[in-house]
């Protein structure tokens, strides 16, 4: 008996300017064409570069091709200029080919700037949107939808630097979009973030964002939060502009950063911390299991016609992978659709 | 009283060699369960690899080639085999299978899963017998050693490989004494040539082709039969209407698509071989009346899909350089997978 097959779906990486170097990419490309038959993988960048990644790489060649593009842009310049000096750069392409349909998605692990420009100048916004937000997820201490996902999405983080009440009520809609398919979630809870969880607190973009959202039957909209109730996981969609959603992601990242190197400093000060330590180390494991991102994969960016999935930087191969899988995983499921949707009520 | 005229068969301008498992046919082996679930297996339920049959019947289409198989697979599976290829549409001249039993009473174990020993003076003793002029070409996979002992056959026949080299690699290859002679009888026997034009390894274990680097541009490893097949138009073996029945064959029973065959095509381009002109040849041979080619896509888009790979590359890259190869640091190569990692170099 056959059983049903996925479609087949075009994953464009862009390969180059990410912290661990294109062969990183390359690895977690040929990853993903060992493991989803129904993913193929365009990889574009520089095709010597590529190449002799894939010649050491175990892969399967029916399921990659390959898209020269001479140029990148690199973490630390200015996105507007270098796309103005390198038209052909590897995430312009990628951009430009999944515009002309020859992918149905990009996936990228540098310049997040630069991909946002990129996509912005090739994609189309969909119809109610006014401006793209750029999501992120967050491990947190309950678990959501039916693959028990420690992620809660976070959104904006820093497309759209001053958001209208308007953003902030499309960002819930796509928000729980997303959720709803990656986290196979049905009814995502939805809550905007302010500086108290009563619905005339915040700033008055935000008391009107809360006001609108209230009424909207198809959101599981579940009021204000604040910042403590991130890494709790209160919320599975959190909503904010790109100003507070930054600052926060930047936070966050830092309490983390932080966490382990305090952990590090108490394992070489004393012996009997390490064996403290040492005694945890299993409980450890899993935490770092549970909230590893290299798992999540990507986070997206929405409100355009086509699928953007940031991968973080310093993606090894494992994340590379995983965010082919995620962005396959929202063409399949047509987030597109589910978006123009919510947007009509 | 006049003799009947005889006609003799026209000698063969070209031999194929073909390995059977993880070449041409799907095999498993790698655990006891595999082994004993092959070995009961019904001819009707081995799986040959997509494109494989078709290719070896487009292949003895022109009538002056020979097909010699030798496979690793015990003498005993002969009949279930025989009638696998008769299934396929497979005729073949030469079928050589392993006496694993006379191994096994003889207390011969390195034999059982050494492939030197085997295959090596298997294929010299079939070469022999071949006109000095016959091309060959050969086929196997990354299972077990058929780039080395494939390889090693080409240079000894075409005198690149000196007795020294070829003793070290017999002892190292734990080949038994009797074997080895059998071997240096059958090499002095064959007159030098250079007759092995393609060596085509299968990558039934996806191995990454940087792995078949050292053994240069001659073995080509490939993720299907269409790789094969489009090299072997480039090489003149085979037409691109030939070509094109291979594709939709595959289209047709093993799921490929339009995707998967102009992946399949600009990745050969990518290391270097030669294919421009057989993709223009693939494009006037689809452009001709051909029903057969409605069973792919329509014809804009093959076109489209195969010179948007070829133009994604930009400049071709240059074909590999031809080097020589040594086989005394590829030895590893060649010796039973458990045997491997303790013996490769430092």
């Amino acid at each position: 008996m056959v059983g049903t097959q996925p479609q087949p779906v075009t994953i464009a990486f862009d390969v180059m300017g990410t912290d661990h170097g294109p062969a990183e990419v390359v690895r977690g490309a040929a990853m993903l064409s060992l493991e989803s038959p129904h993913i193929h993988t365009l990889l574009v960048g520089d095709r010597t570069l590529i190449d002799d990644a894939l010649a050491e790489t175990k892969h399967n060649g029916e399921r990659i091709s390959v898209q020269h593009a001479a140029d990148f842009i690199g973490m630390d310049e200015k996105p507007g200029e270098a796309l103005a000096r390198k038209p052909n750069a590897s995430v312009a392409v990628a951009a430009r080919l999944v515009a002309e349909g020859e992918a149905q998605a990009l996936v990228s692990a540098g310049n997040t700037g630069a991909g946002v420009l990129a996509c912005a100048r090739h994609f189309q916004l969909i119809p109610g949107v006014r401006r793209a937000a750029l999501a992120t997820v967050y491990p947190t201490r309950s678990v959501r939808g039916a693959k028990g996902d420690p992620f809660s999405l976070i959104l904006d983080v820093g497309a759209t630097v001053e958001a209208t009440a308007d953003d902030l009520v499309t960002f819930a809609v796509m928000g729980s979009a997303y959720a709803r398919i990656i986290s196979q979630n049905e009814r995502p809870k939805v809550a905007l973030l302010s500086n108290g969880i009563e619905p005339q607190k915040g700033p008055p973009r935000v008391v009107e964002a809360h006001a609108r959202l209230s009424e909207m039957k198809d959101i599981h909209f579940i009021g204000n939060v604040e910042g403590i109730d991130i890494p709790k996981g209160t919320a599975d969609v959190i909503v904010t502009d790109g100003f507070v959603g930054n600052v926060c992601l930047k936070m966050l990242e830092g309490v983390h950063d932080t966490v382990v190197e305090l952990a590090q400093y108490a394992y070489k000060e004393s012996l009997r911390w390490r064996a403290g330590l040492a005694m945890l180390s299993s409980g450890i494991q899993r935490i770092k299991d549970i909230t590893d991102w290299n798992q999540y994969g990507g986070a997206p960016i929405l409100g355009f016609d086509k699928i953007f999935i940031k991968a973080h930087g310093r993606s090894k191969s494992r994340a590379i992978a995983n965010a082919g899988k995620v962005a396959a995983k929202v063409v399949s499921n047509n987030l597109g659709a589910a978006i123009r949707e919510g947007l009509k009520t | 009283m006049s003799l009947p005229d005889r006609i003799d068969p026209r000698p063969p301008r070209r031999i194929y060699r073909w390995d059977l498992d993880k070449t041409y046919l799907q095999t498993e082996f790698d655990s006891l369960r595999d082994l004993v679930r092959t070995a009961f297996q019904k001819a009707h339920q081995k799986v040959a690899v997509p494109g494989a049959s078709a290719l070896i019947r487009e292949l003895s289409e022109n009538g002056d080639s020979r097909l010699c198989i030798v496979s690793g697979s015990p003498k005993q599976m002969r009949a279930v085999l025989e009638e696998k290829l008769k299934l396929d549409g497979v005729r073949w001249d030469e079928f050589v299978l392993k006496d694993n039993v006379g191994n096994l009473l003889r207390g011969r174990f390195r034999a059982l899963r050494g492939q030197v020993g085997y295959k090596l003076p298997a294929i010299l003793e079939s070469r022999v017998h071949a006109p000095v002029e016959a091309e060959e070409v050969l086929f196997g996979d990354d299972a077990e050693a058929d780039a080395f002992i494939y390889s090693l056959f080409a240079d000894l026949v075409a005198g690149r490989v000196d007795e020294r080299v070829l003793s070290q690699v017999l002892e190292a290859g734990g080949v038994y004494p009797d074997d080895a002679e059998r071997v240096r009888e059958a090499w002095k026997k064959i007159p030098v040539g250079d007759p092995v034009r393609r060596i085509f390894i299968h990558l039934d274990r996806l191995t990454p082709p940087a792995h078949f680097t050292p053994y240069g541009p001659r073995v080509v490893p490939i993720f299907n039969y269409f790789q094969a097949a489009l090299v072997l138009l480039a090489d003149g073996h085979l037409t691109a209407p030939q070509v094109l029945k291979i594709a939709v064959e595959m289209v047709q029973t093993a799921g490929h698509n339009i995707i998967t065959l102009s992946n399949s095509f600009q990745d050969l381009l990518r290391r270097g071989l030669p294919l421009q002109q057989a993709a223009v040849a693939l494009s006037q041979a689809l452009e001709g009346p051909n029903k057969l080619l409605a069973a792919m896509r329509p014809m804009p888009d093959i076109l489209a899909a195969f010179s948007k790979r070829l133009a994604a590359l930009g400049t071709p890259p240059p074909p590999p350089p031809v080097q020589a190869v040594d086989y005394v640091s590829l030895i590893h190569h060649a010796l039973p997978r458990n045997h491997k990692g303790r013996s490769k170099p430092q």
